[in-house]
């Protein structure tokens, strides 16, 4: 098997998680990593070459694939630069809050003929995967309804909330894409309200901490999306596929499958605490899929059109509280390639 | 013991079940029945003394006190009206009407002459729903953020239902603008409907929709969602969901036993129950029996005409959203009201 040399942009929480995945898997070589702020004393070790200078990752030819794991307004940039230089992409989400930047960058991508594959992780849980397959199976039938329940068990500081571009587009980003995922289908509109129940200086800075988003979808069916910043409970984090033959649910996963009865009432564990715990396993189920997707020469599983389309939405979703009327979401003005190959 | 003698009309299926249901209730006597299609054998096996195709027996008998109304919708006000002026208490099937004018005109009248009217918006007295709707009215999750509400069918009606419903949103969906209003003990203020034709073509021809979703604001500032589907195959899908600040109480979908067969192919529970008499069976027992316990000790009861006139002033703004694509504050419906006409959704 060939070795495929990588590179990391950005060691902050998610970089060192992708490199500490990439550490159990056979034929990759840990060969660089840069971030202007991280200090690498305690991470990576050091075989790995390390600095602040991003041209360690994109300047060294024997680099063969790069993760860009870095704050989102330098995505497209990195992007960019690593497609010239041949190199294949692995970029978290969002690529870019600007869709006409996305699709110039994205451009870029095909003109280079490289790989990009966007860390819509979710798509690689194997909960979701299996309801998907339900669904492409035929087991629920046509899709009638979608339904998403996405609560974060703590919310972000305010500091944060102020420069992610919002809720819809910092986190409902994920489940749009998880609409689109489970329906194959693309959103045409969507409407949004949003309220400021958890915490007051969300709401000061801009934002919304409760949300819930209608979408309708080109196959006909309708979508619906709640989200919270905080549930007390835990990371809450469910979906069903519901149609003409039944409907295909995921449940939270729990840490462990107790039951304690008592003369009080019976309790079960909690949801899994964040996203780390909960959707452990889809962090190396991503990588491994793109790691095959360049070697064998394949189509990414998310490519850059799903980059782009979860934007899409999440801007117009963002424009639809703003203004309070459903908006139609743009799906032919979008260019049909996108790292695709 | 007093026991509170009671006449019904209509016995379509509603009424009968009401019927059969009141038979079991000791605290109350069905003397008389009324309809202009009576199966006289069925009211004679369930010891009905009086069996009549003419309601103003029912009207007309002094010894009765209270008056069950399970008519065909089109004649609700006006049975309501007449049962009224015989000075009867009244428990009336939903809707009581399509428009919020008669329903005001009514609140009035049982006002004045201090009649008791419950209506029948039985899911409040489902053990599971009454119990969460008091976990949450005791700080139990702490502010409300979110209700869920799912409710789906397992059978879609006949297209000659579907035609004189009133459409979804005052057929179906009114029971889920209780529901939201019942547990988060908050108004609806605003809200956001998208449906469309995905079960039949025909509810379509119709002029009605089969699924729906519809988001709300609530006064309390609390955000809510309803998903509907006329035809969930699996039986009948009734979820209720409330999210708050301190946590979040969920009642799930009962079965009629709670087995798990676990095989080869995989674990097995009991399909969803396939009609809402079955799911709300308790319910529809519990509704009368707290009627007829109002009407003795003379009390008001626990849902009336003011719930009935929110949940239709909310169909309203539904069906006024999914025409004009866009959402509606309930406000702006006060001084408006045209009529559902046929099917009336689009």
């Amino acid at each position: 098997m060939k070795t495929i040399a990588i590179g990391i942009l950005g060691a902050g929480r998610i970089g060192r998680l992708h490199g500490d995945n990439i550490l159990q898997m056979e034929g990759i070589d840990r060969k660089a990593g840069a971030d202007p702020y991280a200090n690498f004393e305690s991470w990576p070790p050091a075989s790995v070459n390390t600095g602040r200078d991003p041209g360690l990752v994109l300047d060294d030819e024997a680099i063969d694939a790069v993760l860009i794991c870095s704050p989102t307004p330098t995505h497209a940039d990195f992007i960019e630069r690593a497609a010239a230089a041949g190199k294949h992409i692995f970029c978290e989400k969002p690529i870019d809050l600007e869709p006409d930047r996305i699709k110039r960058t994205l451009e870029i991508v095909d003109r280079a003929g490289v790989k990009l594959q966007i860390g819509f992780n979710r798509r690689f849980d194997p909960t979701f995967a299996r309801v998907k397959k339900e669904v492409a199976e035929g087991n629920v039938g046509d899709i009638h309804l979608i339904r998403i329940t996405s609560r974060d068990p703590e919310a972000p500081p305010a500091e944060y909330v102020a420069s992610s571009g919002g809720i819809f587009l910092d986190m409902t980003i994920h489940d749009y894409d998880m609409v689109r995922f489970l329906s194959g289908a693309e959103v045409v509109e969507v409407h949004a309200y949003g309220a400021v129940l958890v915490d007051p200086e969300i709401g000061e800075a801009g934002d919304v901490d409760t949300a819930i988003t209608t979408l309708r979808l080109s196959n006909g069916a309708l979508a619906v999306i709640e989200n919270s910043r905080q549930a007390v409970y835990g990371y809450d984090q469910r979906v069903e596929v519901f149609g003409s033959k039944g409907s295909a649910e995921a449940l939270n996963e729990v840490p462990a499958q107790i039951r304690l009865s008592t003369a009080v009432g019976v309790r079960s564990e909690k949801p899994l605490y964040f996203f780390l715990e909960r959707y452990q396993a889809s962090f190396v189920a991503e990588l491994e899929a793109f790691f095959a997707c360049v070697r064998e020469d394949g189509a990414p599983a998310v490519d850059g059109q799903d980059g782009l389309m979860s934007v899409v939405v999440a801007l117009a979703a963002t424009r639809s509280r703003a203004v309070n009327r459903p908006m139609m979401v743009e799906t032919r003005a979008v260019p049909p390639t996108g790292g695709r190959s | 013991m007093h026991r509170t003698t009671v006449g019904l009309i209509g016995v379509g299926r509603i009424g009968r079940m009401h019927a059969e249901n009141l038979i079991q209730i000791s605290e109350a006597r069905l003397k008389a029945v009324a309809s202009p299609h009576l199966d006289q054998v069925w009211a004679e096996t369930l010891g009905i003394p009086v069996r009549t195709t003419d309601f103003d027996v029912v009207l007309g008998d002094p010894e009765i006190e209270a008056v069950v109304i399970a008519a065909s919708s089109d004649l609700h006000i006006e049975l309501i009206r007449r049962t009224a002026e015989a000075g009867k208490h009244i428990f009336c099937e939903k809707p009581v009407a399509f428009e919020p004018g008669p329903i005001e005109e009514i609140l009035k009248i049982t006002n004045d002459r201090g009649i008791r009217l419950q209506v029948g918006f039985n899911r409040r007295f489902d053990p599971s729903i009454l119990k969460a709707s008091e976990i949450v009215r005791d700080g139990e999750i702490g502010d409300i953020h979110t209700v869920r509400v799912t409710n789906r069918d397992p059978i879609p009606p006949d297209i000659d239902f579907v035609k004189r419903s009133g459409g979804l949103f005052f057929d179906f969906t009114v029971h889920d603008f209780d529901a939201v209003r019942f547990l988060s003990g908050s108004e609806i203020v605003e809200l956001f409907a998208v449906g469309e034709v995905l079960v039949d073509p025909r509810i379509g021809a119709a002029g009605d929709i089969d699924t729906a979703v519809i988001t709300l604001r609530l006064a309390n500032g609390a955000l809510a969602v309803i998903d509907n589907s006329r035809h969930a195959v699996y039986g009948q899908d009734q979820r209720f969901e409330v999210f708050g600040s301190s946590g979040s109480v969920a009642c799930d979908n009962t079965r009629a036993t709670f087995t798990s067969t676990s095989t080869t192919e995989g674990v097995f529970s009991e399909r969803l129950h396939g009609s809402f008499g079955d799911r709300y069976q308790e319910a529809f027992v519990a509704e009368l029996r707290d009627f007829v316990r109002c009407v003795s000790e003379g009390e008001t009861p626990a849902v009336g005409a003011e719930d009935a006139l929110a949940a239709v002033r909310a169909a309203h703004a539904a069906r006024r959203s999914l025409k004009e694509n866009r959402p509606i504050r309930l406000g702006e419906m006060n001084e408006e009201t045209e009529a559902p006409g046929e099917g009336g959704l689009r």
